[in-house]
């Protein structure tokens, strides 16, 4: 596919263009799962374990169920298509008899009112037998940990598999697995221990990342009716419609068919709302009930129970020559995947191994279980955090040998078609670009001057430069295109809009079949009526169902012409579309409009076929896509507090489809970076208990705590994306823990490897001779 | 528990409501009023997406028993507009292309509308503080401080 021109000057790709639903979004009036209300709706309520592992030796739920209003309670012994081994989080509805983190099911209830249904929680009486929980990753990973699966463990990568399309070669070294290692991985290249004999310079930091929670505003909720031939329809909040059927379809045993998911408005997702996770149950209850079951997360459920990122651990060695040549690599990294295998373990060994060029590596690489939630995606799953150890350890480094960190860097870097640690060669990227561009920023070519300024009743003052990125997500996808009798068009997909892509689709439907993008309907069809259409997950939403968009729009517009040139007795290559007409080249006045040709395709007795544009591409080429940011900080060295002044974002974006909404996810994401290298982070006591299970201690970057932060766009078309462009959703999460972390150690010559970097951590290190 | 009857002022209409006396504002402007544009994004004020004005002031209604409002007057996201029309507050958000999932707007539009209220001319610091009690996941903000800056200059003071 090549990089299509946009063929005349239609409002199209390229325009920063508000999305459509935005005055329907500022007056609150889009419905939200939680917002539909219909007629005889119940509402559920779920009792957790208060236990990280424990036996459950008896529920008795007599006095829940005999409470007025209340209209069904389940435990696991109601439901017989559980599985005793669940293969998924998704599958293990309730628990059937051992709890295996804090905040898993073990009980739900349907009633007439919220309260009613909190009030029969409490009269359900469980007896646990409390069991030693596996809670530190490291730990678990050691013989005699407590076990967290049942029978043995089984590696789930399907989100590998959908989110980041990584592939790699299972480690041959599955004989003789720890008792809680899900998944390891294995790449070496080169003599790693010849590398490290002859390097000037040897740096060994282990990187920790807690797990951290995505944070969607919205919790989790799904509203679920069955009707009384067994059609069961789910209004959910989903990142993948699709994905949600086919879930929900495998956990109740039941087929495709008797699902229908309709995407409601979601409120933000970023990874977390990929899985299914409470569908299930809220379906089981509705069917129990033959009534509408409506559940809704509550926030400290979300935060105990909710999918959030692994926690990562990082043990990375490297060596260079005095002269800045790179010679060796060794890295260990442990994914805390909590009670469900699920993390996406090759994203870490290819930033590590081959984002640089190392000669010789050996990366090895742990998912391991423990009492905890299990874990899903978070936007760029395990990108920010290998970022993290890889770009913290280049800038160290080039400090070591005392050179320009962000020339190390770029000596290094590597380019279009070298090897990945996988063998296969890197996609065309822009990541030399968007470096390139980034050292041009004041911020950058005046840090010296910035830290000078530090002191002197200032606080030290420092700047930090990261890169990073995301490898692109791929999955297969549809659209239809169809022309209206007034010649409009209608775009049909499938995906949920959450960040802006439905005016971006619209914009490269516009400029492929050449309409004012005013002209195109964009709608979300449910998954009974759209084409199938893959997740609004790694960032591949644009990049994928943009494609699908194009070519039907592309097939549409062939349709068109077709029609067109018969009735003008012209030939296609002679006709264009201009102010809605299809005019022979040249000649103006020899035309047929848009709307005759859709009336007609629409007519009683017409022979004209109606315009159905179709397509479903399933192509293979990746488009990575990289950042990098720049932070200027100001620091207490008495509190440890950092302030941060400015933050750039430098993204190469392919094509920005719409300006206006690209920004929009750069600056979004890098406050979630920001986030993970400040002050989040889910805080586990020793028996596996969540210590900050709400927003108040669990802390989010509020609007206070932050500048205005600035983008910069780079283009460096991909050559499969629509009209060139790349996902834009990941890259701008990854670099600010490396480069604040970065900006650190150039106040204080402090390097940092343990986030979130709140103000204790800080100051304690720099009470550290 | 018996229910009871809450007589207040709801974006300027007078209502009568029975309610039980422990639910919050909230679930009574939602749940009983079907006024779903505040919303529950934590159920503890820490994120501002339930966002009302009560006698004027910005409120986390999540907090506010129901009958707390008695006899006093509440301003929602719906009422933020004159009939028909979009709140300039509203119309800048729209045009910077602020919102993204949506979910936090209507809580931020009425923790703005409050700041404008009390400082027709904010500095972006006084806006930042003026909206710090609410989270917004997807913006960063940025685009939010622009749209605020904007509908001031304009003269937006309610």
């Amino acid at each position: 596919m090549s990089v299509m021109k946009t063929t005349r000057d239609v409002r199209g790709v390229g325009l920063s263009i508000p999305r459509p639903d935005g005055p329907e979004k500022v007056t609150g009036h889009v419905q939200y799962v939680a917002d539909i209300k219909p007629k005889g709706l119940l509402h559920a309520k779920l009792l957790r374990s208060p236990h990280a592992h424990a036996r459950i030796v008896r529920i008795d739920v007599s006095k829940a169920r005999a409470l007025p209003g209340v209209r069904a309670v389940l435990t696991a012994a109601d439901i017989p298509e559980l599985k005793r081994k669940a293969p998924t989080r998704a599958h293990a509805v309730l628990a059937i008899d051992r709890a295996v983190f804090a905040g898993q099911p073990v009980a739900a209830v349907a009633a007439d009112e919220v309260a009613i249904a909190e009030e029969a929680l409490d009269l359900i009486e469980v007896e646990y037998e409390i069991l030693k929980a596996a809670v530190d990753p490291l730990d678990s990973m050691k013989p005699g940990a407590p076990p967290v699966a049942d029978v043995g463990t089984e590696a789930d990568t399907s989100e590998a598999l959908a989110h980041s399309a990584v592939a790699m070669a299972k480690s041959e070294e599955a004989t003789g697995k720890a008792v809680n290692v899900s998944q390891t991985a294995h790449v070496k290249r080169g003599d790693v221990a010849k590398g490290f004999a002859e390097s000037d310079v040897v740096l060994e930091h282990t990187y920790r990342v807690p797990m951290v929670h995505q944070g969607y505003l919205e919790p989790h909720a799904v509203l679920a009716e069955w009707d009384t031939t067994g059609q069961l329809t789910l209004w959910a909040s989903t990142q993948g419609s699709f994905n949600t059927r086919s879930e929900v379809a495998d956990v109740l045993g039941i087929e495709e068919n008797r699902i229908k998911v309709i995407p409601v408005e979601c409120g933000g997702g970023f990874g977390g709302k990929i899985r299914a996770l409470c569908e299930p149950i809220t379906a089981l209850l509705a069917r129990a009930t033959r009534r509408p079951v409506r559940y809704v997360m509550t926030r400290r459920e979300e935060l105990e129970a909710g999918m959030p990122a692994p926690q990562v651990i990082i043990r990375l060695k490297t060596g260079i020559k005095r002269d800045g040549t790179l010679m060796a690599l060794e890295a260990e990294s442990v994914l805390e995947t909590g009670a469900f295998s699920g993390t996406v373990l090759a994203v870490a060994a290819v930033f590590l191994g081959s984002l640089y060029r190392w000669p010789a590596f050996d990366i090895k690489g742990s998912e391991v279980l423990t009492h905890k939630p299990s874990v899903a995606a978070y936007r760029a799953p395990v990108a920010p955090q290998t970022i993290f150890a890889i770009d913290s350890q280049m800038e160290h480094l080039a400090r070591e040998i005392g050179v320009d960190p962000a020339e190390f860097r770029a000596r290094h870097l590597s380019r279009p078609g070298e090897p990945m640690v996988n063998n296969q060669p890197w996609a065309s990227m822009g990541a030399h670009e968007v470096l390139a561009r980034a050292v041009e920023h004041p911020i950058w070519k005046k840090r010296a001057e910035w830290k000078a300024s530090g002191g002197n009743g200032h606080g030290l003052r420092g700047t930090g430069l990261s890169l990073g990125g995301w490898l692109g997500g791929l999955q297969p996808t549809g659209a239809t295109v169809k022309l209206n009798p007034d010649g409009t068009l209608a775009v049909l997909t499938g995906q949920v809009d959450i960040a802006g892509t439905n005016i971006a689709l619209a914009q490269i439907a516009a400029s492929a079949y050449g309409v004012d993008v005013e002209k195109v309907k964009i709608t979300t069809g449910d998954t009974d009526v759209a084409p199938v259409t893959g997740l609004s997950a790694g960032s591949k939403t644009v990049y994928t169902v943009g494609v699908a968009v194009m070519q039907a729009a592309q097939d549409a517009r062939q349709q068109t012409l077709a029609i067109a040139a018969s009735e003008l007795e012209a030939a296609v290559q002679d006709l264009e579309i201009v102010d809605g007409r299809v005019i022979v080249r040249g000649m103006p006045d020899k035309g047929v409009t848009l709307a005759s040709i859709g009336k007609k395709g629409n007519l009683y007795m017409s022979k004209v076929q109606p315009v159905l544009g179709t397509a479903r591409p399933a192509f293979t080429q990746q488009a990575p896509a990289f950042a990098a940011q720049l932070a200027r900080i100001e620091l207490d060295p008495d509190t440890g507090e950092v302030k941060l002044h400015d933050f750039v974002t430098v993204q190469d974006v392919g094509k920005a489809i719409n300006p206006l909404a690209v920004e929009g996810q750069m600056q979004g994401g890098a406050v979630q970076s920001l986030g993970i290298a400040l002050t989040e982070g889910l805080d586990y006591d020793g028996e596996g208990r969540l210590r900050n299970p709400s927003l108040l201690d669990y802390r989010k970057l509020t609007a206070a705590d932050l500048p205005n932060l600035e983008t910069i766009i780079v283009e460096v078309p991909s050559p499969a994306g629509p009209f060139g462009a790349r996902g834009v959703g990941e890259p701008p999460i990854v670099p600010a823990p490396a480069c604040i972390a970065n900006a650190i150690h150039d106040a204080t010559g402090r390097r940092l490897t343990e986030l979130p970097l709140t103000p204790e951590r800080i100051a304690l290190a720099l009470l550290e001779r | 528990m018996a229910k009871q009857i809450l007589s207040f002022t709801v974006n300027d209409e007078p209502v009568d409501v029975l309610v039980q006396p422990y639910v919050t504002l909230l679930d009574a402007l939602r749940e009983d009023l079907g006024l779903t544009g505040p919303k529950e994004g934590c159920g503890t004020g820490d994120c501002g997406a339930c966002t009302v004005h009560l006698d004027g002031q910005p409120v986390a209604s999540c907090l506010v028993l129901a009958l707390q409002a008695r006899g006093r007057s509440v301003r929602t996201i719906e009422g933020l507009a004159r009939a028909g029309d979009l709140h300039p507050l509203q119309d800048a958000f729209v045009r910077h292309g602020v919102p993204q999932c949506g979910f936090c707007i209507p809580g931020v539009l009425m923790a703005a509308a409050a700041v404008l209220a009390e400082t027709p001319k904010p500095t972006e610091e006084e806006i930042r503080y003026g909206i710090a009690g609410n989270l917004c996941r997807c913006t960063g903000y940025t685009k939010m401080i622009a749209a605020i800056t904007e509908a001031a200059a304009q003269g937006a003071t309610r």
